[in-house]
């Protein structure tokens, strides 16, 4: 009995068959491809991190414990690749005499370092003058000195004669705050500016020089051994990171006290296992809506026919069929429609992946890879299961034989309907929304040092209920439309029907569930479409403004260290071809009790000439507003949120900074008046920093010396303008511009760039957007090939067909986008807002990508209307074959 | 009353044809579905004509091509040989709604239209003013006795008032001719004969005329001519002229 029922299955409803098996596709693919998205983006993230570290582990040599014990330790410890003891003595000062005149520094760092320690460690030195090993000296104390190498500086020593060096060469210590760190440093300890002065020995040297006072003075000496890992690491961030500390951990137990791990890698590790949370909470926000809805575009393929499959039910019943039977043979059904889907899908992911990722791997490995395949492929399964079988079960229990022949009868309200469903979710999305905007949208918590990361999946609750509320209101809505409101129908459809408008209202209305479930369904799609693109394009505008603050503006010119360059040197640079504005900004370091922070000294009226400001930098007012109190009162300071909150500060306190007076070279204290809050600022670093009045700075200090140059290009030919202002001051100032700066900073979530998510995202929203709209159509004009066969029989001429035709496919289309749209833009604000967390810095006003809508909008209209011109083709067919056959 | 409707003789067709009052000629005309060795001639060989006083019932047995031949008629079919014409009614009747009137054999009411919809339909396709087709409409209903089945849904009747609205829907718009495949197959005798004094006399109303099929001995010997069909082939006709 099965082969017969499916042989007449395939040869009779192949249409139907085929579009319930794209819907599971659609499935499947959509899954398979974010899966090897998400695995994809999470092993970039690991890799990344781990390329970004420059010594993986310091381990720091206790007092009292012997430096080469721990190096045994050290050595046996599983995964260690390589290790090398680094020698920290810390120095009186350095002098030198140059040209005739002596210069001296303050205290300083002398290190160390074995012979082979730039060969493990080739991104911790970087040289910049002269040979690469020997006696090194940093850039800024080369600076201080006015040393170059040949020339001589004397290495101060407590209670000890000065031991002469020779200098061969000036280096860049890129990696400087984490080679200085205070291995073992509580948590959340406030960050030590690295030392001013520092000079690098070879091991040897270092020993001669310092043994003795190591023996005399054993707190200004100590051992770090620097680590370097294998970095065979599990591909999941998180994974890594546990790992990782892990072994880090052990390696403490080990020493017995007798080692502190300063465990860069594992740090780096922490905050890309942040990043791969986020990553999975897009994952769930971005990918999730879309398996549902084309779990929906199934269900209402397979239920397109449920008019008929009633009716054949009712048939076989009447002829003794029993109810397991008939079960069996849907469930043949479900699985012939879920496997061809699931095959079909994952043939498509295959293809996405390789367009998207250049693999058609569904993750990066194999296991992943099987791992993706197979639950998407269940999951297509699953739906295939339930949109067929759950219906067909239903239909068992509820109709009788008789009723099985019903088709328009009078239609039920559902009882989610009835008990207002709609409502009490879109209220629950409300109450959600607000409970997670109280929390500061903190969708992931990674607390430093602890393995687990917990992510708010609840804040998914708001969106994820708005969309179905939302949904389920625009059903409501069209039922109400298409049934009460017959009459409007009938009138919006005189002009394309003419006398025949009033029928066409009242069998569209009579018939209106199919076309109801059609809006509510397009109007699902074209706002996954909308949201999600409107996402990705604010995501994409705020990666901009990440990397304009990062850079400055278009171009930034950075003095070479140690010089100093006067405001007036603008002049210079305004007359490079290409340059619109160019702003003097200051750069000075701020002691605020013990805390070392940035300052940076503007221009208030004239620093917007060349870069942006958005009102999402500040707190307490708006960007013009916080400029002009600098400008009117130039005492004023903006202070980051931490800093307030630290020091207690309300609006007008006066502040006391400590800043370097240009005279003294000592520190002198400054007043400023606070005026309100600033968390980020072209240049400035991510954490807290303090804004103020250039002028107001220099006069304090005696010195109005720039930190950089903000040069706008009027966002045009940025590479080329940097290009011309290198050239022109060569190797006097360093200059950045824009594009370099986008590719390199950002979160690594920025990194993986989001890209091949939002292409996989857009293009299936838009292959959504048109099935739902297409697809569910043609099968309803299919459903109903016998009502234009009649019609046709009666003498209907091909406009009056074209007018039946059109006229729904008008109403479908103008129900669904406008829904979708509303949807769409609702759901857009709240997930931005639930979303801040993924943005940096987080965005004051939504990009919306006109150009995608307009796309989605076009392919919808395109496609109904290519379905409506198929189908008015179609009905002007012969007409009593359709009538035999039905 | 009617003269020499079928004959199967090339003169006298050709004298049909060219007798311009032939609301419907069929000229030796012959169709055939599906080909090879599965082809089905369902009509072949038929050279007739109606005249806009034929009021005839077509018999034969089943699957003989009755079917067949009025759909010919209507111009739903298109024959696979011979000449289909229709003089009177100014070429191909097919899109022009209400002239002649097809009641079909199996059902044939459009779902989601109301009975008074339904029978409506060919009026306002053929661009009649809302108000007069309802009220048309109205009055076939009421012509047929199922007045107060108006507002009913075609799912809701049972199979013999679906059949009489459907030939309520034929006369409604007022054809000229009239095609009745099996409107009576399902009804009992009483709502039989109803429907054969409608339809007689609607089309002597409408000076309309009326081609019946029919398996009903008591409904084709209303009728005063009778055309016999077997095997796809008109067997005979005039002879009972
Ligand atoms: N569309 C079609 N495709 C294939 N065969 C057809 C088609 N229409 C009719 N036939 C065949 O043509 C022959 C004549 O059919 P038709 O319906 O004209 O007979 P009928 O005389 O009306 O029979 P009944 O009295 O049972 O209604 C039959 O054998 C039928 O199977
Ligand atoms: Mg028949």
């Amino acid at each position: 009995m099965i082969g017969i029922w499916l042989g007449g299955l395939l040869r009779r409803r192949p249409a139907r068959l085929g579009a319930a098996a794209i819907g599971i596709a659609i499935a499947v693919a959509l899954l398979a491809s974010l899966g090897s998205f998400l695995a994809h983006s999470k092993a970039t993230m690991t890799d990344r991190a781990v390329r970004g570290v420059a010594v993986d582990w310091q381990v720091q040599v206790q007092p009292g414990t012997d430096p080469a014990a721990v190096d045994r330790l050290v050595q046996a410890t599983a995964g260690v690749q390589a290790s090398a003891a680094v020698g920290f003595a810390q120095t009186t000062g350095l002098s030198a005499t140059t040209g005739g005149s002596t210069q001296a520094t303050g205290p300083g760092v002398v290190l160390g370092l074995p012979s082979s320690y730039q060969q493990l460690f080739p991104t911790e030195i970087r040289v910049l003058t002269g040979a690469g090993t020997g006696v090194l000296l940093a850039q800024q104390t080369a600076a201080n000195l006015h040393a170059a190498p040949g020339d001589v500086v004397n290495i101060g020593r407590a209670g000890q004669a000065p031991v002469r060096v020779t200098v061969v060469g000036v280096v860049d210590l890129p990696q400087a705050d984490s080679l200085f760190q205070k291995v073992g440093a509580p948590v959340g300890a406030q960050r030590t500016a690295p030392p001013d002065n520092v000079l690098l020995l070879p091991q040897a040297q270092w020993h001669t020089t310092f043994d003795a006072l190591a023996r005399s003075r054993p707190d200004l000496i100590s051992t770090q051994i620097h680590v370097l890992r294998s970095h065979q690491l599990p591909q999941d961030p998180s994974a890594a990171y546990t790992a990782v500390t892990a072994a880090a951990h052990n390696l403490e137990a080990r020493s017995s006290g007798g080692a502190v791990v300063g465990d860069n890698l594992g740090a780096a590790l922490g905050a890309a296992r942040q990043d791969a949370a986020y990553a999975q909470v897009l994952f769930l926000f971005l990918g999730l809506p879309g398996a549902i809805l084309a779990g929906l575009l199934t269900a209402i393929i397979a239920s397109a026919g449920a008019t008929r499959r009633r009716a054949e039910q009712a048939l076989l019943r009447a002829r003794g069929a029993a109810a397991s039977q008939l079960i069996r043979l849907a469930a043949v059904e479900a699985l012939i429609i879920g496997v061809v889907g699931a095959v079909v899908g994952l043939a498509v992911a295959a293809l996405v992946g390789r367009l998207a990722f250049g693999t058609a791997r569904f993750g990066t490995s194999t296991a992943s890879a099987s791992a993706w395949a197979g639950i998407a492929a269940a999951i297509g399964l699953a739906i295939a299961g339930a949109a067929v079988l759950v219906p067909a079960r239903r239909d068992l229990r509820q109709s009788t034989v008789a009723s099985g022949r019903a088709t328009v009868g009078v239609l039920r309200y559902p009882s989610w309907a009835r008990y207002g469903l709609d409502a009490i979710l879109l209220i629950v999305a409300g109450l959600v929304f607000s409970a997670t905007s109280r929390n500061g949208y903190q969708l992931v918590l990674a607390p430093e040092g602890v393995p687990t990361i917990s992510v708010s999946y609840w804040a998914f609750a708001g969106p994820a209920l708005l969309w179905i509320g939302a949904g389920l209101l625009a059903w409501r809505l069209s039922d109400l439309l298409l049934g009460r409101g017959r009459r409007v129908i009938a009138w919006v459809l005189r002009p394309l029907t003419k006398r025949m408008s009033g029928s066409v209202a009242s069998g569209m209305s009579r018939q209106r569930r199919p076309l109801v479930r059609a809006i509510v369904l397009l109007a699902l799609a074209i706002s996954f479409a909308a949201s999600t693109a409107i996402f990705n394009s604010t995501y994409r505008q705020q990666a901009e403004a990440d990397a304009q603050l990062t850079n400055g503006a278009d171009v930034t010119v950075t003095p070479a260290p140690g010089t100093t360059v006067q405001p007036t040197a603008a002049q210079q640079l305004s007359g490079v071809s290409g340059v619109k504005a160019v702003e003097p900004i200051q750069h000075r370091f701020a002691y605020i009790g013990t805390d070392l922070q940035d300052l940076y000294g503007v221009r208030p009226t004239s620093i917007t000439n060349a870069t942006a400001l958005q009102n999402a930098y500040f707190h307490g007012g708006t960007a013009a507003g916080l400029m002009h109190t600098l400008a009117t009162k130039p005492d004023s300071i903006l202070v980051s949120a931490e800093t307030v909150k630290d020091y207690q500060l309300g609006v007008g306190d006066l502040l006391k900074l400590r800043l370097i007076d240009a005279v003294t070279h000592q520190p002198r204290m400054v007043a400023f008046h606070y005026v309100g809050v600033v968390s980020e600022f072209p240049t400035a670093p991510k954490d807290s920093f303090f804004v103020a009045n250039a002028g107001y700075v220099a006069q304090q200090t005696g010195s109005d010396a720039v930190g950089a140059f903000l040069v706008d290009t009027g966002g045009q030919h940025s590479a080329a303008v940097a290009q011309r202002i290198q050239h022109l001051l060569g190797s006097a100032a360093t200059v950045s511009s824009i594009g370099t700066v986008r590719k390199s900073v950002g979160s690594s979530l920025t990194a993986v760039d989001l890209a091949g998510l939002t292409r996989v995202e857009l293009s299936f929203a838009l292959v959504l957007a048109a099935a739902a709209g297409g697809l569910v159509f043609a099968l309803g004009l299919s459903e109903r090939r016998r009502t234009f066969a009649i019609a046709r029989a009666l003498g209907a001429k091909p406009r009056h067909l074209r007018g039946m035709i059109f006229g729904e496919a008008g109403v479908l289309t103008v129900g669904g986008l406008v829904s979708g749209a509303v949807i769409g833009w609702v759901l857009s604000q709240m997930l931005v807002k639930v979303l801040t967390g993924v943005f940096d810095p987080p965005p004051s006003v939504i990009a919306v990508p006109w150009l995608y809508l307009g796309a989605v909008l076009g392919i919808t209209v395109v496609a109904l209307a290519g379905v409506s011109a198929a189908a008015t083709r179609a009905a002007r067919g012969p007409a009593i074959s359709v009538l035999r056959e039905l | 009353m009617s003269r020499s409707p079928a004959r199967s003789t090339l003169e006298d067709t050709s004298l049909a044809v060219a007798d311009g009052r032939a609301l419907i000629a069929c000229h030796n005309v012959a169709r055939t579905f599906g080909s090879g060795p599965n082809a089905v001639v369902a009509v072949h060989g038929v050279t007739c004509q109606v005249l806009p006083d034929t009021r005839v019932a077509l018999t034969g047995p089943s699957g003989s091509g009755k079917s067949t031949l009025l759909h010919l008629m209507a111009g739903l079919e298109q024959p696979t040989s011979g000449v289909m014409s229709w003089p009177a009614l100014g070429g191909h009747p097919l899109g022009e709604p209400g002239r002649i009137g097809v009641i079909f054999q199996g059902p044939s009411l459009l779902p989601a239209l109301d009975v008074a919809e339904n029978v409506a339909l060919p009026l306002l396709l053929g661009d009649t003013p809302e108000g007069e087709a309802a009220e048309r409409a109205q009055a076939a209903l009421d012509l047929l006795a199922i007045g107060d089945l108006a507002r009913s849904l075609p799912e809701q009747l049972s199979g013999g008032q679906a059949q009489r609205v459907a030939v309520a829907r034929a006369l409604a718009a007022r054809p000229s001719l009239i095609l009745a495949d099996e409107p009576t197959g399902q009804l009992d005798h009483q709502a039989a004969s109803l429907v054969v004094d409608v339809l007689l006399q609607a089309s002597a109303e409408l000076g309309a005329a009326l081609v019946v099929s029919t398996h009903d001995r008591l409904v084709a010997e209303r009728l005063p001519n009778q055309w016999t069909m077997r095997d796809g082939a008109m067997t005979s006709g005039s002879d009972r002229a």
